[in-house]
């Protein structure tokens, strides 16, 4: 897990060395502000609407609170606030997602969801720009003028970010 | 087929523990009257009827063995009366009865291990102690039997005349030799009489052999004669013998019938009548046995009723999906309920709809509390437990102790009760070993009852279950455990930087112990880290308390996890709060003129001739509320540990019983605890509320000021 994370910020060699490893993999394509992100679908449990967020005190502010998913509380991360993003009205459109990192179960919320796509990671390159967003690390053209970004759902559990 | 067995085996040893385990409840509860009630005798004869049986189809034979000799002699005492039996016998009798469950116990346990079971030897011998003592009780009761009647015409003691039956028709009979020292010989010729009897016709001598305990010792000493018709049937009937149990040697004899004057008749003619109904009764069991001869004999069907368990055992991930969905189904309830098209339905309809919904709502509600409810179990299982403990060390010890238990029905999660068992047993062995006077004098020359008192409790305080073993014995000397420490290199620092309590410590480290012996129940210094460490591992803490010479006080406190308690609900904001209701003191309306500032502008109120703190929780945790001023909202006084204070609130929304949720895995980092947030629970709309812990936010938000 951690050497996924840390190899984001140059190790291109490294990097492309485990790609090869991974090949092709199911991914869902979601957007946060002008982003768009992917995500493999390893991760992902399920995408719920429509629960209530229960606000937390005492946490950082991208802990939006706890939803009660069939009996099982899970907390819930802004991802617009995770990016220090300007936070965004929820609107029907507005998706959590449910993600399972290492058997840590947690809802993250995003603007929308686009598409499930196949993404082949030998294809991802790493970010150039030096301060690039610590949640993502890499980024995929797809040939029709659009670009996504691997969205790293580790670095969620470091709270790095 | 593997599967199968699996599935076998596990219902197996749950239903032996439990019997077991309600077994020793049983004899314990019994030992203080000093007396079994006719209930528990038949009791603990189904329970061992039910042993044996299970083991016998799981062959474990060792454990059928020895729950086949109880079940005789409880079919003795049964069939006797437990009236009949002296004190002295009865005495005996429960100190049997514990060393045997505590037998089966051991080989269940080794079945759980997978280990090889006792060896035949080890079985006989602990099967002929249970013989023996069958034999003296049944022996003496057929002394009493005889001087309470010795002038009854008692035929079978009478003609006690070593010699053949007078049978003219028979052509031959089976003279046949029971085993010696069973003690059970009606029953063993009734059972063999009964594996015969569907064969073929025959006539037994002493004709009532199987129905009067009096001719026992007859059968004993002289064994006694089957007579049959034909030459045929006896060469049968050998064949069938040849598969019972407890024959010590038969031998096929013709019929000298010239020589009847040899032997008298053994019975009398009115007795004789008496067999053939009583031969009747058990067709079945006799059936069985004769179909499965290498099973111990069955006893007769009659001898139990049919064991009616109300218990079920479901396996746990069941309940968890049971909770959830039913979590779910109050949630799509409500969503129905409130739904907005709702409002399109004319009045009518509307009206009839919302009656539908209150009985849907009320319905789901005790659905949910019932799913709550499911996995809870109260500790008393843990504590009857003890009890048992007690009375064995009490006896090896020769201790005079008594053990008090309070809050047995404090409800606990399962999984946490079966963690929690292991450091008790730990804690209470050690008290009566070495925290109880050795000697009564001792204990008086202290100025204390002679009989020493050992107090286990249980009580739920708001956010764990506290358990406190307490003794009135010897108390820790500080001084004694430090120089123990120290001689063990066990110091970290100068003796005389330790304070009492660092002292007291010690004990937790792994490698102490103070006492000079090791004993059968402890002192072998791996005691207290490791009762220490399982009341960690399930998030719980452990202390100690202790004065010299007038005891010690062990105290775990375990975390709720899922334990229900009561709660009040109060909102901040938009934001729901639950309080332990155990906590709340008082909840009260003040005015701005009873507000009492300090120096640094902390608000107080004046209660019950004190003052106490007020804690503003929208402030604390930062919540938008439109209720400010402390004249609008709801002040509640609350305690916990000797901290008191009042915490502000906009209002009270009413108690209800919650099942606390620990905060997702996520969330433990930001340490919320130290904040005075305990954990959550889900409301009866599907809502969560956060569960404050008062101990916790007195220490975040008072003392950090």
């Amino acid at each position: 897990m951690s050497e996924q994370t840390t190899n984001v910020n140059l190790d291109a060699e490294e990097m492309s060395a485990q790609e090869e490893a991974s090949t092709v993999k199911r991914c869902l394509s979601f957007q946060v502000d002008d982003l768009i992100l992917f995500l493999s679908t390893d991760y992902i449990v399920e995408i719920v609407n429509d629960y209530p967020i229960t606000p937390l005190p005492m946490v950082p502010s991208f802990v939006k609170g706890m939803i009660n998913l069939r009996g099982q509380i899970l907390p819930v991360l802004d991802m617009r606030l995770c990016m220090d993003k300007p936070p965004a009205e929820y609107t029907g459109k507005t998706c959590v997602i449910r993600l399972d990192i290492d058997s840590v179960p947690l809802c993250i919320v995003i603007d929308s969801v686009c598409q499930v796509l196949d993404i082949d990671f030998q294809e991802v390159r790493p970010i150039p720009v030096k301060r690039q967003q610590k949640l993502l690390n890499g980024m995929i053209d797809l040939g029709d003028g659009k670009v996504m970004m691997s969205f790293d759902c580790n670095v969620l559990l470091e709270k790095r970010y | 087929m593997d599967n199968g067995m699996e599935a076998m085996l596990e219902t197996y040893l749950y239903e032996t523990n439990s019997l077991l385990d309600a077994l020793d409840e049983l004899l314990v509860n019994d030992e203080k009257i000093g007396d079994f009630s006719s209930d528990d005798v038949n009791e603990i004869f189904r329970s061992m009827h039910t042993i044996k049986g299970s083991s016998a189809m799981m062959e474990f034979n060792s454990l059928s063995t020895i729950a086949h000799h109880i079940e005789d002699l409880f079919f003795y005492i049964r069939d006797k009366g437990i009236e009949s039996l002296d004190p002295e016998h009865k005495k005996e009798l429960f100190d049997l009865m514990f060393r045997s469950g505590d037998y089966l116990r051991s080989e269940v346990q080794k079945v759980e291990e997978g280990s090889p079971l006792s060896a035949e030897a080890e079985i006989d011998s602990f099967a002929n102690e249970i013989n023996a003592f069958l034999k003296k009780i049944s022996n003496v009761a057929d002394e009493s039997a005889e001087e309470a009647a010795p002038e009854a015409p008692a035929s079978g003691e009478k003609t006690a005349v070593p010699g053949m039956p007078d049978d003219p028709d028979a052509a031959a009979f089976l003279h046949i030799y029971l085993e010696e020292g069973s003690g059970m010989e009606n029953l063993y010729a009734f059972m063999i009489i009964n594996a015969l009897q569907d064969a073929f016709a025959f006539r037994c001598y002493p004709p009532d052999v199987e129905t009067n305990p009096d001719t026992s010792a007859e059968i004993v000493e002289n064994g006694f004669y089957i007579a049959f018709d034909s030459q045929d049937d006896v060469e049968q009937a050998e064949s069938i013998l040849k598969s019972q149990a407890h024959i010590r040697s038969y031998e096929m004899l013709e019929n000298p019938g010239k020589k009847a004057e040899a032997a008298a008749p053994v019975v009398s003619d009115t007795k004789a009548q008496e067999a053939p109904p009583a031969k009747k009764e058990t067709p079945a069991s006799a059936g069985q046995a004769a179909a499965a001869p290498a099973k111990a004999p069955a006893a007769p069907a009659k001898a139990h009723a049919p064991v009616k368990q109300n218990l079920i055992s479901v396996n746990v991930m069941k309940l968890d999906s049971l909770l959830d969905i039913v979590g779910e189904l109050v949630i799509t309830e409500s969503m129905v309920t409130s739904a907005p098209e709702l409002n399109q339905l004319s009045r009518d309809s509307f009206d009839n709809f919302m009656k539908s919904a209150r009985q849907l709502r009320k319905l789901t509600d005790d659905l949910q509390d019932i799913a709550m409810s499911l996995r809870m179990v109260p500790i008393s299982g843990v504590f009857q437990k003890m009890n048992r403990i007690v009375r064995d060390m009490k006896q090896k010890l020769n201790k005079d102790v008594r053990l008090i238990i309070e809050g047995e029905n404090t409800e606990m999660d399962k999984n946490i009760v079966d963690s929690i068992q292991d450091p008790i047993m730990h804690i209470v062995r050690n008290s009566m070993d070495h925290g109880i006077e050795e000697t009564e004098d001792e204990r008086i020359r202290a100025g204390k009852d002679p009989q020493g008192t050992l107090i286990l409790a249980a009580t739920h305080t708001s956010s764990e279950v506290v358990i406190t073993v307490t003794d009135d014995g010897y108390g820790m000397d500080p001084a004694k455990l430090l120089a123990k420490a120290a001689e063990k290199g066990l110091l970290t620092k100068p003796a005389e930087e330790y304070s009492k309590k660092e002292a007291l410590n010690l004990i937790m480290l792994p490698g102490f112990s103070t006492n000079q012996t090791v004993t059968e129940y402890s002192g072998r210094g791996v005691g207290m880290d490791v009762v220490k460490k399982n009341i960690e591992s399930v998030g719980g803490t452990f202390a100690l308390d202790s004065e010299l010479g007038s005891g010690t006080t062990v105290t775990m406190r375990i975390p709720l996890t899922l334990a229900i308690m009561d709660g009040m609900k109060v909102t901040v904001g938009k934001s729901i709060f639950t309080i332990p209701i155990a906590n709340i003191m008082q909840s009260f309306k003040i005015t701005t003129d009873e507000i009492i500032y300090d120096d640094y502008g902390n608000e107080m109120v004046a209660r019950m001739d004190s003052f106490y703190p007020v804690v503003r929780l929208h402030r604390f945790f930062n919540l938008d509320t439109d209720i400010t001023s402390l004249e609008e909202g709801i002040l509640l006084w609350v305690e916990a540990n000797d901290r008191s204070y009042c915490i502000f609130v906009d209002q009270l929304i009413g108690e209800q019983q919650v099942v606390v949720k620990p905060f997702p895995t996520y969330l433990n980092s930001f340490e919320l605890k130290n904040f005075g947030i305990n954990g959550c629970t889900i409301l009866g709309d599907g809502s969560i509320s956060i569960i404050l812990d008062v101990l916790g936010l007195y220490g975040a938000a008072v003392t950090e000021k």
